[in-house]
């Protein structure tokens, strides 16, 4: 019963998630006949995970606020109300893809595929369930294992769970001095979404357990998986090429260690950012008020994840104005790049004090942990090898339509990742690995994703059975 | 049916402007399919297949050339010697099993581990420990004697890479010539954990040999560790060509090969071109991810092994630090229902951070990152003390005083001692 219980709490923000999005028809099929809309269902599906995980752990937050206990009645019937009313408003507007959703089970089984592609289509498929059932396996079994997942992120959990009440937590000098009801970890100022959601898988099971609790991981993993098929559907790629690009992200090695070892809030932060930059990107391809909408809520949510969120936010910038400015916006692009390096240049050779800060910053690249950590080591399969050859070869298709907003993101994802390693104390971090893949977990989907489209771009003047749409237009 | 040949240009979908007007044209691939998918013709994937064998072979023996020292079949057999048959010439140790557990070094911080042979050394250019557990800053060598200059001594420094030893190549060693008298491994350097020896082995480096050894290394077991949430080796600790290396050369060359070919022939090959490179891409994607998966299986085994069927609790008390959870449990025990303040302290990190972890909801404090303890001054009556395997912490029973570092005693009551662990109150 318990089980069924936290079965129940782990779908409820899927569906909560899933009824928004239907309530408000996205993603929006165009109107123009010329504009695949497949996929749609597959990209609600996943996305909506992520909204909903991130509506119920703001819901979490406004309880604390007024007082009113963690509890599954204060949490989960209001949200499963809420869920039920939009989903029910969405059906009546013919908003849910009720035939889809039914038709599935022999869509997946018989997809409107032939001959190779129809067993690879079988293949991957299966390969995927038993990545699934494997890392499930590791998630159900194993207690909470990575360090910082019972250093700084479940320590919270664990206080707010038995509390009922999120509480605040403080610095070691503001502990020692005896603050008031503050509880003290090795990271207290670390956002509240992780352990919120742990906090509610073990409330929906009825009783602290830090292996359940991580079940959100396993469905984050999947819901990805459903929304990098969807996007790329969404962008014209056939059923196998768009299923080839998801098991592409969720094969990466150490994203799938995230998801066997759960309890860092990096998975999230990969899957809300590369979600809210694929909504950003469909905004250049339609300019769909929805799509900048959902992708600038889904940036806002990047910081209540994890402190750089911040900076990946900010990441997107480099790409709305691209796409607002298609013909001075790369220019500008290039000359803020120019002067960020010029900035850092200057910083690194003198010392400047300003409000008595003093600004240096030196330049300490890794380069030798940082090619073991791309090339050599299975963190990311072939992803670094497809990255530098994929930038050689379509550098041109890079900075034109549609590709350039996506890439200017990217593009500053690496920037921040170069600087980030190069100009801070985090560089030592990064010869002994502990930062440098976490830190480029964050882009790797997105990347994938990019290299992808790229691809596509690329053999598009001369089309091949992977990227010609399938025999059958089917929205799935 | 055809694809239209020019991309629809659009912006704002809902209207139909323009694209002049929307600042940002993209052309866009139809929805709906207008014609069959256009598959690589049988020559095409013939080809590909071929060009993707030959990359593969050309990549493997190129690999070969460099890293085989003489003759490629052939050769003398490989000569192993079990921990049995090692000697501790120098430093503390015992047989642990199939094992040479070495335990401490001798007064110059040194440990030798020796045996006796009479291999040619023209048949065996590489000689490999299977060592492990050896910690940062401990230096190893090979020593040998050759039947030419018996009472002389050589030596050449090995490389350790993650607490192992990587195999030596003697072939070009002025000295390994004759026959070998005897051989021993040189460890100088303090250590606390046990090194553990399991094995030496003088190796012919066939070409079989070479890639056994390469494959062997790839598909070794990488259990879960406390690094794994950062970084993956992928097989072995040590590898001399990685699985990602070997198989980006392989699509390199095979795409580079097909894109020549269809220069050659553009008429049959070209079309298929984007499809083949990608499908070399995916091909190789999917051997590494199958390495991979075979891990992740092998893993879920080892979990399913230690935790499956057990409650909550019995896992954590499985776990690598159940013993620390079971003293923890104990304290709890101790502690008052109501939240109090707890300090929990231990030497080593993990410890002291994992104790604190078990310790929630109670209000914990600990230092995360370095084995301090707050001073005695931030320490009030009321408050509970942990300590577990923490040196420097004194408790004087009769006095009921507790000091610890360089801090003013306090007074405290000592509640719970069990093994390495103890509680206090602070009077």
């Amino acid at each position: 019963m318990a089980y069924l219980a936290l079965a129940c709490g782990l779908l409820l923000p899927w569906l909560l998630g899933f009824a928004l999005l239907s309530a408000l028809d996205w993603p929006r099929p165009s109107t123009l006949p010329a504009v695949p809309s497949a996929g749609s269902t597959a990209l609600r599906l996943g996305t909506g995970y992520f909204v909903g995980a991130l509506l119920l752990t703001m819901w979490m937050r406004a309880l604390s606020v007024t007082g009113i206990p963690f509890g599954r009645l204060s949490i989960g019937a209001p949200l499963f109300a809420v869920a039920a009313a939009l989903l029910f408003w969405a059906a009546r507007g013919q908003r849910v893809p009720l035939a889809t959703l039914s038709d599935l089970p022999r869509f997946l089984i018989r997809p409107p595929l032939r001959g190779w592609q129809r067993f690879a289509w079988t293949v991957l498929l299966a390969w995927l369930a038993l990545r699934f059932a494997l890392l499930a396996a590791e998630v159900a079994w194993r207690p909470l294992y990575p360090w910082d997942a019972w250093v700084q992120w479940a320590t919270k959990a664990r206080v707010w769970y038995e509390l009922g009440r999120i509480v605040p937590f403080v610095h070691a000098e503001d502990w020692l001095a005896g603050a008031t009801g503050a509880y003290f970890d090795a990271s207290p100022n670390y956002p509240a979404t992780v352990p919120l959601l742990q906090v509610w898988s073990c409330i929906a099971l009825g009783s602290w357990d830090d292996s359940a609790m991580n079940w959100p991981w396993l469905l984050m993993a999947v819901a990805l998986a459903l929304a990098i098929y969807g996007a790329l559907r969404d962008t014209g790629l056939s059923l196998l090429a768009a299923l080839v690009g998801a098991y592409l992200v969720v094969s990466l090695p150490l994203l799938d260690a995230h998801v066997a070892l759960a309890g860092y809030a990096d998975l999230m932060m990969a899957c809300v950012y590369t979600l809210a930059a694929l909504a950003f990107y469909r905004w250049t391809l339609r300019r769909d008020p929805f799509d900048i909408i959902l992708a600038l809520l889904l940036a806002l949510c990047c910081p209540l994840i994890k402190v750089p969120g911040v900076f990946w936010a900010v990441t997107l910038l480099p790409g709305v104005l691209i796409a607002l400015l298609p013909r001075r916006g790369p220019y500008a692009v290039g000359l803020a790049f120019g002067a960020g390096a010029l900035v850092l240049l200057y910083l690194s050779q003198s010392a400047p004090m300003i409000l008595g800060y003093r600004l240096h910053l030196d330049f300490e690249p890794p380069w030798h942990a940082l090619a073991e950590a791309y090339f050599l080591l299975n963190n990311w399969h072939l992803l670094w090898y497809a990255v530098v050859a994929l930038a050689v070869i379509g550098a041109r298709r890079l900075v034109r339509p549609p590709l350039a907003p996506l890439a200017a993101v990217v593009g500053a994802g690496l920037v921040f990742l170069f600087v980030v390693f190069t100009f801070t104390n985090v560089a030592a971090w990064v010869a002994d690995f502990t930062t440098v893949n976490r830190a480029t977990l964050h882009l790797a989907p997105l990347l994938v994703v990019l290299c992808v489209l790229l691809w596509r771009e690329l053999s598009r003047a001369q089309p091949s059975a992977l990227e010609t749409p399938a025999l059958v237009s089917v929205d799935a | 049916m055809a694809r239209s040949k020019r991309p629809v240009l659009y912006g704002r979908s809902h209207s139909l402007q323009p694209q002049r007007s929307l600042g940002f044209p993209v052309p866009v691939l139809p929805a709906s399919p207008e014609r069959a998918p256009a598959t690589a013709s049988p020559m095409a994937f013939r080809v590909a297949l071929a060009v993707l064998a030959l990359a593969l072979f050309a990549c493997v023996v190129g690999y070969l050339a460099l890293s085989v020292p003489r003759a490629w079949f052939g050769g003398a057999p490989q000569m192993r010697w079990t921990a049995r048959e090692l000697s501790l010439a120098r430093g503390t140790g015992g047989l642990k099993g199939d094992s040479l557990a070495l335990t401490a070094p001798d007064a110059t911080r040194t440990v030798v581990v020796s045996f006796a042979t009479t291999l040619r050394a023209q048949d065996y250019p590489e000689i490999a420990w299977n060592v492990s557990g050896i910690p940062d800053g401990v230096e190893a060598a090979l020593l040998w004697y050759n039947d030419y200059q018996p009472s002389r001594v050589f030596s050449r420094p090995l490389t350790v890479e993650a607490g192992r030893i990587a195999p030596a190549n003697v072939a070009r060693e002025a000295h390994w010539i004759g026959r070998i008298g005897g051989l021993a491994l040189v460890l100088r350097g303090d250590f606390n954990e046990p090194i553990i020896v399991r094995w030496a082995a003088a190796r012919p480096m066939t070409a079989m040999q070479v890639l056994g050894d390469r494959a062997h290394e790839w598909l070794a077991f990488e259990p879960w560790n406390g690094t794994s949430i950062n970084t993956l080796t992928g097989g072995a600790d040590a590898q001399d060509l990685p699985l990602p290396v070997l198989l980006a050369a392989v699509v390199a060359l095979a795409a580079l090969a097909y894109t020549g070919l269809a220069r050659w022939q553009p008429a049959a090959l070209a079309p298929a071109r984007g499809a083949v490179i990608a499908a070399f891409f995916v091909a190789a994607w999917f051997v590494l991810d199958a390495r991979w998966q075979l891990n992740l299986a092998r893993q879920v085994e080892r979990t399913q092994h230690q935790y499956a069927g057990k409650s909550w609790r019995e896992r954590h008390l499985a776990a690598e630090d159940g013993p620390l959870f079971a003293f923890i449990e104990k304290v709890r025990a101790k502690l008052p229902a109501q939240p109090v303040r707890v300090f929990m302290v231990a030497d080593a990190n993990y410890f002291r951070d994992r104790g604190a972890y078990h310790l929630y909801p109670y209000n914990v404090f600990f230092t995360p990152w370095n084995d301090a303890i707050a001073p005695s001054s931030d320490v009030h009556s009321g408050d509970y003390l942990v300590v577990y395997l923490r040196r420097g912490v004194e408790y004087n029973a009769a006095a009921q005083s507790l000091r610890w570092d360089d801090y003013p005693p306090v007074k405290a009551e000592l509640v719970l001692v069990d093994g390495g662990g103890s509680l206090f109150r602070i009077l």
